[in-house]
């Protein structure tokens, strides 16, 4: 695409999009959420009371990891997650 | 022998990390020699606290492989990976990578990306507070100057670009029964938090290419052709859009002469 092609482009085309927005000033915080809906998807996560690490004082465990006798084999609900009609592990692991 | 300060920490610290070194030179207790199981309380409480900060950034991916697979993969992290920041909530930033190199886990190919988004939540969460691009000041922008301009990227601002649907898994894993993805296809995923919540996006997938060259600092010009070589329904007006929208930018490029 040349300059003044890939110019008159991009410009019709914001153009084009920003008239399907009626604003003036900056846009309110419901205007925001509305448009969130109407481009991509929005997932919805849970409260953010999971801060991190560190932002809680928790104390350590008394559990012992040390011992390395675990076996390799992911457990969890990943066995529930399709693959190509196939469950999300394609094979259970040896440990 | 003596060592000098820093190679007695270095020692003591890799000592701590490995189980099957021995107790650290001069290390003593009350009766003067050196306690292994004492020696052991101390190192595990280190892997437990670790091991317990990963878990807490990681929760998904921890339901994903079960709690002891995910203790055990985070532990063959921590031994080679210590703390690089004082602030625990930066720790774990690579192990995605990690994972991704990980073989027990490599069956589950998704895994990486699904942590990756994990991150990219925390690091969201804990970034700088801006104020999101006002779709006004891009409204108010000359046409002839649009292909040459830049935008400067939200500080929260994280882009995910999987083959696998690495949303839809996340999202499934906000509920507390996890129900099957059907729809398997590759998924790109926007991170950001415009405000005071982290909001996750599943991008359209013509615009992923578009979005990832604005984030690495393109031109609109060049980021617009990229997305439109390799997805001629790539629409400019509405990806642009629609990415101001979500608070994916802060501001134009000042350093292009752009009047913000």
């Amino acid at each position: 695409m040349n300059r003044s092609t890939l110019t008159l482009t991009l410009a019709g085309s914001l153009a084009t999009a920003l008239a399907s927005v009626a604003f003036a000033a900056p846009l309110p915080a419901e205007k925001m959420v509305g448009n969130e809906k109407c481009y991509g998807i929005a997932l919805k996560g849970q409260n953010d009371c999971a801060a991190g690490a560190g932002t809680t004082c928790a104390g350590t465990s008394t559990m012992d990891y040390q011992g390395n006798s675990w076996k390799a084999v992911p457990a969890g609900t990943c066995t529930s997650m399709n693959v190509d009609g196939h469950k999300g592990m394609l094979e259970p692991m040896k440990g | 022998m003596t060592m000098d300060l820093a190679a007695s920490q270095t020692a003591f610290a890799d000592a701590l990390l490995h189980a099957d070194r021995p107790v650290p030179d001069g290390i003593t207790t009350a009766r003067g020699e050196a306690d292994a199981a004492r020696f052991a309380v101390y190192r595990n409480n280190v892997f437990v606290g670790l091991t317990k900060a990963l878990a807490q950034r990681f929760p998904v991916t921890e339901r994903l492989v079960g709690t002891q697979f995910f203790v055990a993969m985070a532990r063959a992290y921590a031994q080679d990976h210590k703390p690089a920041s004082p602030l625990i909530i930066e720790y774990g930033g690579d192990f995605p990578d990690f994972i991704a190199s990980f073989q027990p886990a490599s069956k589950l190919a998704y895994l990486p990306d699904v942590a990756r988004i994990e991150a990219a939540w925390m690091r969201a969460y804990h970034a700088a507070d801006a104020t999101p691009l006002d779709l006004a000041v891009l409204a108010a922008v000359a046409p002839e100057r649009l292909a040459d301009l830049r935008l400067v990227a939200h500080p929260s601002t994280g882009l995910i670009r999987s083959g696998y649907p690495v949303g839809s898994i996340w999202s499934a894993h906000q509920l507390e029964t996890v129900t099957p993805i059907t729809d398997w296809r590759p998924q790109d995923v926007l991170v950001v938090r415009p405000e005071m919540t982290v909001n996750i996006h599943i991008l359209p997938s013509q615009d992923a290419v578009f979005a990832a060259c604005l984030f690495d600092g393109a031109t609109l010009g060049a980021a617009a052709e990229a997305a439109l070589t390799e997805a001629p329904a790539f629409d400019f007006g509405a990806a642009l859009m629609g990415l101001v929208s979500l608070g994916a930018f802060r501001a134009l490029q000042p350093d292009e002469g752009n009047v913000p």
